[in-house]
């Protein structure tokens, strides 16, 4: 059979609909019941080459149920949040369970060609330090992201 | 079993783009890690409904409520790369106004609001991977701060495959436009066969004005179609 090529990807823009990226970022619910887990919150902050933060960035998260499960009907692992002026984003969710706990991230935004994939991780292991969120709280993380230049975030290819 | 295999770079854009000052700022220098795809990576979101409700599958509006602009149907259809029709993908659309302004706060370009016109739809694929969509033609715009950068008219898409790999966001173009042929986000798709499929076609032999378009979202053996 004769294979399609790929759509190319094309920057989300600077105009993505706030109403599009607004109301999506609570995990810790599905149709109205909460879900089994302990629930998290994960916040950062988004910069580029200069350190200036990014406003209206979009993030997209997909992740597994408390018990490692990607595919748990009554879990919908999968979110998304803007950041706001001062390129802080906002998260709440539960900890993902597995042996190790991480939380793929997707970003949008103007300026970027094509999507950038990068991965949040819980703890130290097979992965640059980089990409291992800081605890600030008992039940919170932060996991901040440059795009471009000094402490640069890795970013994957698939 | 899905599977996702590299992308040839020369049907993707580049990723940083003479004239688009904002990629030199935003693009990572260092390059992309690979990474073979994981669980994490090969599965994805059955159901997007709960936390993305569908919203107006029409933008044109009627009577008092009618958008100005020239009408038209945008026919698009989701598929694989094996070309199988994507059932019950959600599809996100957004563009600027007849007169290339967009709903958004930041839009500080100097051109009318539209109190008719809010250009942004929510909708699921049908059966056979298509959704229609009733619109007004985007205007082409300047750019500010590029010194000359027209967009030429075009149309936001996002929409979502059957994993993680499959999320697809892009742009596409009407066929014709002169704009077309200087546009820095357009012109960055260095094959030119690729570049020609984000352009939509005017479909023949109807008096109306229908621009078909095709998504292929990544991911081979996915038919048949999203549970």
């Amino acid at each position: 059979m004769k294979r399609l090529i790929p759509t190319a990807e094309m920057t989300l823009g600077p105009f993505f609909p706030r109403e599009f990226a607004a109301g999506a970022n609570d995990l810790t619910q599905l149709a109205g019941q909460p879900v089994e887990g302990e629930v998290i919150e994960v916040t950062g902050t988004v910069t580029q080459l200069d350190g200036k933060p990014l406003d209206n960035l979009v993030l997209e998260i997909w992740q597994a149920d408390s018990r490692g499960r990607y595919d748990n009907p009554a879990f919908l692992g999968w979110g998304r949040a803007a950041t706001d002026a001062n390129g802080v984003y906002f998260f709440k969710t539960v900890k993902p369970g597995g042996r190790a706990p991480s939380i793929n991230f997707l970003l949008l935004y103007s300026g970027l060609m094509r999507q950038l994939q990068t991965v949040m991780h819980f703890e130290p292991g097979n992965h640059p330090e980089s990409l291992v969120a800081k605890k600030e709280g008992p039940n919170r993380y932060r996991f901040d992201i440059r795009l471009r230049g000094e402490g640069e975030t890795p970013f994957f290819e698939d | 079993m899905i599977a996702i295999d590299p992308r040839d770079p020369r049907t993707q854009p580049e990723s940083v783009v003479a004239g688009y000052v904002q990629t030199g700022w935003r693009w990572p220098a260092q390059p992309l890690t690979r990474r073979a795809p994981g669980p994490a990576e090969l599965s994805g979101p059955r159901d997007l409904s709960p936390r993305l409700p569908l919203v107006r599958g029409d933008l044109a509006g009627y009577g008092d409520k009618r958008a100005i602009g020239q009408l038209i149907h945008l026919r698009t259809r989701v598929v694989d790369e094996d070309g199988a029709p994507m059932p019950g993908a959600m599809v996100e659309i957004w563009h600027c106004n007849a007169a290339g302004k967009y709903i958004h706060p930041n839009d500080e370009h100097d051109a009318p609001v539209d109190p008719n016109f809010y250009g942004a739809a929510r909708l699921l694929t049908a059966e056979d991977g298509l959704i229609e969509l009733r619109t007004i033609k985007p205007a082409a715009y300047p750019v500010p701060g590029t010194g000359g950068w027209w967009r030429p008219p075009h149309v936001h898409f996002s929409v979502w495959g059957r994993v993680w790999l499959s999320r697809l966001v892009t742009q596409m173009f009407f066929p014709g436009e002169p704009l077309n042929e200087h546009d820095a986000i357009l012109n960055a798709v260095r094959d030119p066969e690729a570049r020609s499929r984000c352009i939509a076609r005017l479909v023949p032999k109807e008096n109306v004005l229908v621009y078909e378009y095709q998504l292929v979202v990544r991911g081979r053996k996915a038919s048949p179609g999203m549970p």
